[in-house]
């Protein structure tokens, strides 16, 4: 192996290489570290937050512990508000995200495999048009989207939600490329050859095969979903349907223009810090398979 | 979807995709049956849906259900102040989707009344309800014996104070502004770090820069829904000019902060004394005891400082109102919700006043013995609605453009740019002014001064 | 940072993947070839027409139907008193004098050119570090800095604005210890700064695993080869892997392009806390938001959206062929 044999012809040129190596690595690392801080602050500070009750909020050290006992009355008081809004509004974000996901991830193997394996009509015209769709800015598409759902009454359900975050045309796009790079035409020829059907095909051949695209591709979808503001945000009119975004948002405006005799900070904040846990934790137990799927360009 | 048993025919999955799509459908339907069908059966109470943020509402709610039959009221929380009129406006322009009831601060009537969204209750009834509320605010709901929305609470400004600053300093309580001026400048020599008050410089705030100047006499527009397209516009009048020179002078030497008051600087200022008085509208007391809880016992409330000395002019920041949209199915019924979830009722108010710290612009509520003579723990055992009650009846009448949104944005744009150093305060009025009247025209007004 | 980013994952933008869509066509007319017959082609035909459907009928429904529509509203202009009528091109006529949709045009493009080069810089770095370090502290250091994409905008947004907070922020803690006195990270001089903060901590990990899993997928042997004639880290770094991912690093950077272009999030988040300073019309896209949300004009705003839409279209296209030997697009 070529690592292997690395350290042979630098023999010469040991001694000060190393002092230079050493030093590089120093600095590397410290460079690692100063990023993993700033990157983490935010963070910190959010946990930090999460146990202070609303006075030492705002009168103690931002960084630092101030009365972590209160962490536990907060979470108390965030799953009990108002009848457990909260709670609700966490289901209703995962069945947003479930179904959206499993939705998405569905329309766009489909696609991508289309694309990739089979020609028909419309088709250039069609995947041409998938980078123009990114282009278009989602406020555009707000107002007329409401208005073509409202004509069949769909603004206000969970669908006005759902139904635009199926297409994922990302999702198209990776799936696709992944196809081309990973399915060669030969292996689904053999099947065929075989006698399997076009559907035998795809689900017995293809889909093994795409599995780290796919989890890439639902994982992802997943996460757009869940950190959706603004489509929600626009279609949902009752507080019963809303997702944590716009529920934590609401009660964050409401902590804010002085509506009333409640000050919601620390619930805002609570409810900000068990929203993201969920993602991340996701984000860390896969991170084998989705790292994998967004190498897939590269894989030749 | 990876599942390794093969569907035979194309007749197969697309039997397997209609059953999952239907799956999601019931899925979804599960979680979306909660209170969204406001439809009557033949039979049983009309249900009307009601849009509001009031905190502690659900008791009012349950209160008006337990003692109505043949209406039952569903509330739903849309949003809070511009989300909530976001969704409004949307559903108006769709044609669908609107609630029966919504709640409306008075500046965003004359906007929402002007697309057609709001019916006319004045053909349900609601007339007979003129003489119970103040007259300005009546005033703001209804135009002649067109009434738009039922007044529910006002924001009668007054100044509230910290007693133990002002002895620890040696402050007298102001009664004009030229004094407050004065207090200003003795409080900020005695501690750096300390003001006499927070100048609202953002948005949320738009609403008390604007009941300053209703004190001072500033009446920026002449507008009645009857008489489109005609409207006045005057928002660089005397009133408005004064407070702005007034103000401006104060933030220039540093005398008062600017920080936004849509921040939680602000009330942070307001918990560690930072700010020794708070200048603003009947429901700030709940907010106050709210953000400075730890503070509670040392605040009292006094009328706001005078132009001129024994002057008893006033102004009004924020307050709100029931409307019903033209949306609704059941007009009726939906008067009688606007009329009564809080109207005159004494048990709807007893749950306003205690819990949610509402103002009542309710004549037998507001002029109450309940009322005037409730003590505030938090102010000292103060009856602070001695106070409260004379600023709210001494309120005169003020008109709302239809374009409210905008002219408040530009007018804190200008403020922006003058707390920074990048205008003159002296031009903000006329700046103002002049993007405002451009505007109107533009949107097809006839702009009279 | 822009709405489209909450839509779903980029592509990763790697060396190859250009040059697989580009060759496509062929991989199809391939399988054409081969197939045993007219019957099996015109199978194949349904099948992937029966493929495409859903996605199809969602492409028409949440994009061509909204937008046709969207287009037929900024053909009419309609007033607050007066209603509305049709006007052809007038509202795009005023979109491009509109001192408002100027000015916050302007304004992302002063933010674009110092923050993406600053964002695309951090994140390359770290993926080379992550490429050629495997210690523990890198996959720490991985993992922290992806952290931020998971979390949504609006939550990011909230927690930099408690940090920013001039009375309790850590910032101002430390600017106060220094003697520096307040330092206003919310007013007018400091407010594009603040907001490309955001964006930077948010978007940086993600740029960074997609730049990594591009320098991931490149031949091994080519800089072990390089190694051996006595290339440091950091010339193998400038002179062979750089260059090698250079399609990845143009599609993220127009990626990223696009996404400032239509910068809306962060701003309308703390727009409540700071609205003297975010005014309505601070990028062009909350422009539109507010154009149609706040003030009912439905019309006009669809105007902006599609004037800044052809921006952001003529800017790519541009970018791109500036661009078209490293991406290998045509």
């Amino acid at each position: 192996m070529t690592t292997a044999a690395a350290p042979a012809p630098a023999a010469p040129a040991r001694a000060p290489r190393r002092t230079s190596a050493a030093r590089g690595r120093v600095t590397v690392n410290a460079v690692m570290v100063a990023m993993i801080l700033y990157f983490l602050l935010p963070f910190w500070w959010l946990v930090v937050a999460a146990t202070k009750n609303n006075d030492a909020l705002f009168s103690t050290a931002a960084l630092w512990f101030h009365s972590p006992a209160s962490f536990f009355d907060n979470l108390r008081q965030l799953f009990t508000y108002n009848d457990g809004e909260y709670l609700r509004w966490m289901g209703n974000t995962a069945i947003y995200a479930g179904v959206s996901g499993v939705g998405a991830t569905a329309v766009a193997t489909f696609a991508g495999y289309a694309f990739a394996k089979y020609r028909f009509p419309g088709r250039n015209l069609l995947f041409s048009s998938l980078l123009g769709a990114i282009m278009v800015p989602a406020t555009a598409l707000a107002i007329p989207t409401y208005l073509l759902l409202s004509k069949v009454a769909l603004t206000n359900t969970m669908w006005a939600v759902i139904l635009p975050s199926l297409l994922n045309p990302f999702g198209v796009y990776l799936v696709r490329v992944y196809v081309q790079e990973s399915l060669p035409d030969e292996l689904l020829e053999a099947a065929r050859v075989d006698g399997a059907g076009e559907l035998r095909v795809l689900f017995n051949v293809a889909l093994p095969t795409l599995k780290p695209a796919l989890v890439t591709v639902l994982l992802f979808s997943m996460v757009g979903t869940w950190n959706n503001f603004f489509l929600p945000l626009v279609m949902l009119n009752n507080d019963k349907l809303f997702p944590l975004t716009v529920g934590l948002q609401s009660w964050y405006q409401g902590a804010l223009i002085q509506s009333g005799a409640n000050a919601l900070f620390t619930l805002v904040i609570a409810g900000s810090l068990v929203a993201i846990l969920p993602l991340i934790v996701a984000f860390l137990l896969l991170q084998r398979y989705w790292r994998g799927g967004l190498t897939v360009g590269s894989l030749k | 979807m990876s599942s390794t048993r093969l569907p035979r025919s194309l007749r197969r999955t697309a039997v397997a995709t209609t059953s999952a799509a239907l799956a999601a459908v019931l899925l979804a339907a599960c979680g979306s049956s909660g209170g969204s069908d406001s439809g009557s059966s033949s039979s049983g109470p009309v249900h009307i849906k009601v849009w509001a943020w009031y905190p502690d509402f659900k008791q009012v709610v349950d209160q008006f259900n337990k003692t109505h039959k043949d209406v039952q009221v569903d509330w739903v929380q849309a949003g809070v102040g511009q989300d909530e009129y976001t969704k409004l406006k949307t559903a108006l322009k769709a044609g669908q989707g609107a609630p029966d009831v919504v709640m409306l601060e008075f500046q965003e009537l004359p906007t929402i009344q002007l697309t057609k969204g709001l019916l006319d209750m004045g053909k349900y009834g609601a007339n007979a309800d003129k003489g119970n509320y103040v007259s300005w605010a009546w005033n703001q709901s209804s135009d002649g014996d067109h009434v738009y929305a039922i007044p529910v609470d006002g924001g009668p400004m007054t100044m509230m104070y910290r007693a133990d600053l002002f002895k620890k300093y040696n402050l007298k309580v102001p009664t004009t502004w030229a004094e407050f001026k004065q207090e200003a400048v003795k409080l900020h020599k005695a501690d750096p770090n300390a003001y006499l008050t927070d100048f609202g410089s953002d948005e949320t705030a738009a609403g008390w820069r604007q009941g300053l100047m209703w004190q001072a006499g500033s009446r920026p527009y002449t507008y009645s829904a009857s008489k489109l397209p005609d409207i006045g516009v005057n928002l660089n009048d005397a009133g408005a000019k004064k407070v702005y020179d007034y103000w401006g002078d104060l933030v220039k030497n540093k005398l008062v902060d600017t920080t936004s008051y849509a921040t939680t600087d602000f009330y942070n200022g307001l918990s560690t004394g930072k700010y020794a008085t708070y200048i603003a509208a009947g429901w700030g007391p709940g907010y106050l005891s709210s953000v400075a809880k730890k503070t509670a016992g040392k605040w009292r409330v006094a009328p706001l400082p005078q132009w001129t000395a024994g002057g008893s002019d006033q102004g009004d920041w924020g307050g709100s109102s029931f409307a019903v949209t033209t949306q609704t199915k059941h007009p009726k019924e939906a008067t009688e919700v606007a009329r009564e979830l809080f109207g005159t009722s004494e048990a709807a108010w007893k749950i306003g006043i205690d819990q949610a710290y509402l103002f009542p612009l309710s004549n037998p509520i507001l002029n109450g013995a309940y009322f005037k003579q409730k003590k505030y723990a938090f102010f000292g055992g103060q009856q602070i609605n001695s106070v409260f009650v004379p600023a709210a009846n001494g309120i005169s009448t003020f008109d709302w453009s239809p374009f409210q949104d905008f002219a408040y944005n530009t007018d804190t744009s200008e403020v922006g740019k003058a707390i920074q150093g990048q205008t003159d305060w002296s031009a903000v009025n006329d700046d103002v002014q002049s993007q405002v009247t451009s505007y109107a025209s533009k949107q097809g007004f006839k702009v009279n001064k | 940072m822009s709405l489209l980013r909450q839509q779903g994952p980029a592509l990763a933008p790697a060396s190859s993947a250009p040059a697989a869509v580009a060759g496509a066509p062929t991989a199809g007319g391939r399988s054409g070839r081969r197939s045993p017959g007219r019957s099996a082609r015109s199978r194949h035909r349904g099948m992937g027409l029966l493929l495409i459907t859903p996605f199809t009928l969602l492409f028409l429904a949440f994009l061509v139907a909204p937008l046709a529509y969207a287009f037929w509203l900024s053909l009419r202009t309609s007033t607050l008193v007066g209603g509305d009528h049709f006007s052809w091109f007038a509202n795009y006529k005023q979109t491009f004098t509109d001192p408002h949709f100027l000015s916050g045009v302007r304004r992302v493009a002063v933010f674009g050119l110092v923050q993406i080069p600053l964002m695309l810089g951090l994140a390359l770095l770290g993926a080379l570090i992550i490429d050629e370090v495997t210690s523990r502290l890198a996959k720490v250091f991985r993992m922290t800095l992806f952290m931020p994409y998971a979390v949504p905008a609006v939550i990011g947004a909230l927690m930099w604005g408690f940090l920013y907070s001039p009375t309790f922020g850590p910032v101002n803690t430390l600017s106060h210890a220094l003697g520096m006195g307040k330092v206003d990270l919310l007013g007018h001089s400091l407010m594009l700064t603040s907001l490309g903060n955001i964006v930077t901590w948010q978007w940086t990990g993600y740029n960074m695993i997609v730049l990594y899993a591009a320098l991931q997928g490149l031949p091994r042997e080519v800089y072990e080869a390089a190694k051996l004639d006595g290339a440091g880290q950091i010339q193998t770094a400038l002179r062979i892997k750089i260059p090698m991912v250079s399609s990845a690093i143009v599609l993220t950077l127009m990626f990223t392009i696009i996404g400032t272009l239509q910068f809306f999030t962060e701003p309308r988040v703390l727009e409540p806390t700071a609205s003297s300073v975010i005014s309505p019309d601070y990028t062009p896209n909350l422009y539109a938001y507010n154009l149609a949300f706040q003030y009912s004009e439905f019309n006009y705003s669809a105007a902006i959206s599609f004037s800044l839409g052809a921006v952001v279209f003529i800017g790519s296209y541009l970018f791109l062929f500036a661009t078209r030997k490293r991406s290998g697009l045509k």
